[in-house]
């Protein structure tokens, strides 16, 4: 049997390095890899499951064409790519690029991504999208305080003596970082997680703090307003590092009894977590993607930052706010967020005007021209987008859709045409991670079954059939020899690395700071720590410090009480993985969390069907009593397809969420919505 | 130094990566390795303890020793305790001789499915699948510590078996910091698997009670000097023999049921009941009075047999004397339907002890409460017609006097329900939940 190391190409914190031994063109074993010191004990059942994922029988292995709704015929690539360009080139000529949509999302990432940009810049260009489903307001707020998004090696986190996991749940969307966690633990360090929801990375800590989902940063800041009074900052730190103390301490203005009002916890606990904070040096926060989800995100992200800051735990080991370290990102000119906002000009050859947050509205909303056709990759917008029946419509309104996917998702039943996607171990790549700090490769390992192709394939053959003049060190040659000459040329000038250098295993990337920060040099305008951030009210026109904004709720709140909270699961990124047996066998199935108060109220059993909905939409699913889930919220897991739940219910919380941007960043606001939710049966 | 699993309880998150592994590498259709949670309900008083558990591969494997059809075989040079997939004739007694729940029934394959420690992988060097799987590090496989910290996992059953197995964890109570509005836990009822391993009792019933007629009615002719109804007899018997037939996963293979004469009770229940079939029915149907006699002797071993298969198989080892055991009540049907009142008496009265002491001491539903009271009722109404002699060799007072024992031996079923991990974690929350109330 050969083996190869590779990694994890996912949307996903850990970016697992792994051994993958091969037999017969046939995944047969994957095994960890201990050279990744942030993946030493291997991937989770997600890596595991690849070996299902990519010889299933319900892979796209082949092109399709709609014949009717819901039905598809086989067709050959041929037939498939002389059809598309024919229909793109007239909607080009008829309407003009940009009455195309690309939409790409972040289903596999990879260098190689971007030879879809040369297509679409030589076609003539084409409307694109702006922001990110995910997690731009808190890189922006980052960003604005520290002047760049990165945080300590992973394996620091052991030198902890406090860890604060604040909306983030590490047991489920980054397992790896459990072993380091416990490991701190195990040495005397301690745990608390602040979350609304008891998370099964709460069971592994000293206490719980649970504040309503959105009063986070009321939260940080009265527990910043006590660390200040009780004498508790880090003064030297401070006066040397910190720009705009002084107006963020007089803008304290919440005291711990008004925020027990606003957040759910006794005021006499804040008073507890800004002395766990306040004194339990050194201390890491790790915050979650969730909290920013809100319209307040950005801010939220801010105030809890201010903590790190003002009691010093920045730049020293042990320390640290580890909201995502892009330190292997080394190849990219430009790094998220900033890549991910609008040209100010719009005068590029992509029209960035529709909002990832609004995908459905902005679509409906644009004219002149207004789009024809869609082109999706590596995602599945019509489940992850907010306000599903908006993204629906939209597509319906739309003459043409290329879907370009592994599985039948509820996207890829839209298309006009649905190309087969490529399997992570079909083509090589050079992949970062948002967490580790290793750059790696990842190899061809197997042939693509049936007619599979790369995105950069499918590319080229449409340019032939179109005519575009490019170049092939832009886009190259079909075969996986071509793209490792693409690669090679591609990371030349970046750094001294080279391809034979990534061969070797997971690199840690060229310049890294294993210790962020560690030279006291932050590159915002002031060269100091920003608590005080002018360009936060000139670019965003939010305050120029941390404040914690009520989050306005849509909805009568009598009508519909309760905070709905779209999380991710273990079993799944986003909307994959989901689908496979491997998983559904070895794991829950999907159902909506109520506290038995709730449930009472509504006279809810476990395993009840129940509909869930707001003025926006409505799904149905099963339901579970949870003491897990506090009162006044519940919780549907992100990323169920339509139709997977019991009895042919079921639909991703999309459905009943509202379109609405982040404070700053451009991102979705998904956790603002309220719903009702009833028994059917 | 023995090796086996090694488990941190501080590490597991639940994530299933052990079981899915478990699963990709040996093609499974039934999972054995289970996770299992000790307060799941995530009641805030109670720690939340995750257990990842398959085949502790013991030094007295109960299961291989239990084993009807020789299907479990030890690997010398990995000391894994592996079953062949050939030989196994669903019959799940392994279930309810393994304290750990380690077989799994297979329901598409009709047999057992477990743990077999990856061992052609493992005499290669390579660790089990679900060790170098777990994600964290919970779970390993190596040299077992000799002091492990296992005191969180108390509600497990006690090592006598010598489990290749250390547990390691610390407790973790974890409060909530909220006010009382957004209180998590308002009492709610605990959810709990706790469903019995023992199915297709009803074979079993019917199979027990018509060997121990079977038995009682041919004692109880020797001493009435008499043959029994050869037609009503053979019947009997053949039918017990079809019935059981429907216990087991692979029919086809019943004939390895005999397998194991040397260790497992239930190998030699069969053995002795084909004996015991053959030597009767030759006595019955040619009239040979001295074979009539040795088939009582074997018919009073089988009875005894029957009931050490229970015995044997009784994790919480309570079972030792129940009233509905099978040779208790053939010598309760001889001396009812031989009239010997004083016999009679007796064994009547050590039932009737044992089944009052039954209703007293254990936690009884309602439903089951009334199949006591009526068993009671009947032993008590055909005892005083027999013992007052009125209605002597009445069919209707024989009818009933048996349909009690039937009674008496659907309880014992209803008794015999041997602990499962499930069950234990259940028991265990909820004698803390009571404490906690009365604390």
């Amino acid at each position: 049997m050969e083996e190869f190391v590779t990694a994890c190409p996912r949307n996903c914190y850990s970016t697992c390095s792994f051994r993958v031994q091969v037999e017969d063109n046939k995944i047969r074993r994957i095994l960890p890899f201990p050279g990744n010191l942030a993946t030493p004990e291997g991937p989770c059942i997600k890596g595991l499951s690849y070996i299902e994922r990519i010889h299933s029988k319900d892979r796209i292995i082949h092109p399709f064409i709609r014949t009717s709704y819901g039905k598809f015929d086989q067709i050959s690539s041929e037939n498939a790519l002389d059809i598309i360009s024919s229909r793109l080139d007239h909607f080009r000529q008829t309407y003009g690029p940009t009455s195309i949509l690309w939409y790409k999302g972040s289903g596999m990432s990879g260098l190689t991504n971007e030879t879809g940009s040369v297509f679409w810049s030589a076609f003539g260009g084409a409307t694109t999208t702006y922001g990110n489903l995910c997690w731009p307001a808190g890189l922006e707020a980052v960003r604005l305080t520290l002047g760049a998004v990165k945080h300590n090696v992973p394996w620091d986190l052991e030198n902890a003596k406090t860890i604060i996991i604040w909306g983030k749940n590490p047991a489920e969307t980054n397992i790896q970082e459990i072993a380091f966690i416990a490991r701190a633990r195990e040495k005397g360090c301690r745990v608390v997680v602040v979350d609304p929801v008891r998370t099964p990375s709460a069971d592994k800590a000293d206490i719980l703090f649970s504040p309503r989902p959105g009063t986070d940063a009321a939260l940080a800041l009265a527990a910043a307003s006590i660390i200040i009074n009780d004498g508790l900052t880090d003064d030297s730190f401070i006066n040397k590092h910190v720009k705009g103390y002084d107006e963020f301490r007089n803008s304290l203005k919440i005291i711990p009894e008004e925020a027990e009002k606003i957040t759910g916890i006794p005021a006499e606990n804040i008073l507890e977590l800004a002395h766990i904070i306040g004194e339990g040096k050194p201390l890491t926060i790790l915050p979650g993607y969730g909290l920013q989800r809100h319209q307040n995100g950005g801010q939220t992200i801010r105030s809890l930052l201010a903590l790190a800051v003002i009691t010093g735990n920045i730049g020293k080991p042990g320390c640290g706010f580890n909201y995502a370290n892009l330190q292997s990102y080394i190849f990219d000119a430009q790094k998220e967020p900033v890549s991910y906002y609008p040209d100010p000009q719009n005068d590029l050859p992509f029209r960035r005007t529709i909002s990832m947050a609004k995908l459905g509205v902005d679509m409906l909303k644009t004219t002149d021209p207004h789009l024809k056709a869609a082109w999706i990759e590596r995602g599945n917008p019509l489940l992850q987008s907010p306000d599903t029946n908006s993204v629906r419509k939209a597509f319906s309104k739309l003459e043409f859709k290329v879907v370009v996917d592994q599985f039948m998702t509820d996207t890829a039943k839209e298309a006009d045409i649905i190309l087969p996607a490529k399997g992570l171990f079909e083509q090589s790549d050079i992949i970062g991670s948002y967490w580790s700090p290793y750059v790696q490769f990842k190899p061809a390992i197997i042939n693509s079954p049936g007619e599979v192709l790369p995105e950069n394939e499918i590319y080229y053959y449409l340019a032939k059939r179109l005519k575009l003049n490019v170049s092939t060190t832009l886009l190259p040659e079909p075969g996986n020899q071509n793209i490792e000459r693409w690669l090679t040329h591609r990371i030349k000038g970046y750094s001294d690395i080279t391809m034979d250098d990534l061969r070797n295993g997971p690199l840690l990337a060229p310049g890294l700071q294993q210790i962020a920060w560690e030279d006291m040099k932050f590159e915002t305008p002031s060269g100091k720590i920003e608590l005080y951030s002018s360009e936060a009210a000139s670019k965003w026109g939010i305050s120029p410090l941390p404040e914690y904004v009520p989050v306005v709720h849509e909805g009568n709140r009598h009508k519909y009480p309760l905070v709905f909270l779209t999380p991710n699961k273990s079993n799944r990124i986003h909307s994959q993985f989901g689908n496979l047996n491997i998983i559904k066998d070895s794991t829950e199935g999907p159902a909506v969390e109520i506290s038995p108060a709730d449930a009472l109220k509504r006279s809810i059993s476990s395993g009840n069907k129940v509909r869930i909905f707001n003025l926006t939409g409505e799904v149905t699913s099963i339901a579970r009593i949870s003491n897990r889930v506090p009162a006044g919220s519940i919780v549907l897991p992100n990323g169920i397809w339509i139709g997977e739940g019991g009895g042919g219910g079921g639909g991703g919380g999309n459905f009943l969420i509202e379109c609405a941007e982040t404070d700053i960043g451009y991102g979705a606001a998904f956790h603002d919505n309220m719903v009702e939710i009833e028994k059917i049966c | 130094m023995a090796e086996g699993f090694i488990f941190d309880h501080n590490k597991c998150v639940n994530c299933g990566a052990c079981g899915a592994a478990c699963t990709l590498e040996n093609g499974w259709s039934v999972q054995p390795r289970e996770i299992y949670t000790y307060n799941k309900d995530a009641l805030t008083s109670l720690p939340l303890i995750n257990l990842s558990l398959a085949c502790n591969h013991c030094e007295t494997a109960v299961c291989l020793e239990g084993c009807p059809s020789s299907s479990f075989f030890r690997d010398h040079v990995t000391n894994a305790v592996i079953i062949d997939d050939s030989k196994c004739i669903g019959c799940r007694y392994c279930q309810w001789n393994c304290p750990y729940d380690a077989p799994k029934f297979d329901y598409s394959k009709r047999i057992i499915g477990k743990c077999n420690l990856c061992y052609s992988g493992l005499i290669e060097g390579r660790l089990p699948a679900c060790t170098y799987a777990c994600p964290t590090g919970a779970l390993s496989y190596g040299e077992i510590p000799v002091s492990g910290n296992d005191n969180i996992f108390k509600w497990l059953p006690d090592k006598k078996l010598n489990p290749s197995l250390s547990l390691t964890g610390k407790q973790n109570v974890v409060p909530v910091r909220v006010i009382p509005e957004n209180i998590f836990e308002p009492e709610i009822s605990l959810s709990g698997d706790i469903n019995s391993i023992v199915t297709g009792e009803w074979i079993l019933v019917m199979f027990t009670f018509l060997v121990t007629l079977s038995v009682s009615s041919l004692i109880s002719s020797l001493f009435m000097g008499k043959f029994p109804d050869i037609l009503f007899f053979v019947s009997t018997l053949i039918l017990a023999g079809i019935i059981s037939l429907f216990h087991l996963g692979k029919k086809s293979r019943s004939w390895r049921a005999v397998s194991n004469l040397k260790t497992s009770p239930l190998s030699r229940e069969i053995a002795l009941f084909i004996i015991y079939s053959l030597l009767s029915i030759s006595a019955v149907s040619f009239h040979l009075p001295f074979l009539m006699i040795i088939s009582t002797f074997a018919g009073l071993i089988m009875l005894i047999i029957v009931d050490t298969v229970y015995i044997y198989a009784d994790k919480r080892k309570k079972m030792m004397f129940h009233s509905g055991q099978t040779f208790l009540s053939g010598l309760l049907i001889v001396s009812f339907l031989t009239a010997n009142v004083i016999p009679f008496i007796f064994i009547a009265l050590i039932k009737l002890v044992t089944s009052v002491n039954n209703i007293l001491t254990q936690k009884i539903s309602s439903v089951n409460f009334s199949i006591r009271f009526l068993r009671i009722a009947l032993l008590l109404i055909t005892g005083i017609s027999l013992i007052s002699g009125l209605n002597k060799g009445d069919t209707l007072i024989i009818s009933l006097f048996l349909t009690g024992e039937l009674f008496d031996r659907i309880i014992f079923y209803i008794d015999f329900d041997p602990d499962n991990i499930n069950k234990l974690i259940y028991k265990n929350i909820t004698e803390a939940k009571d404490e906690k109330k009365r604390g």
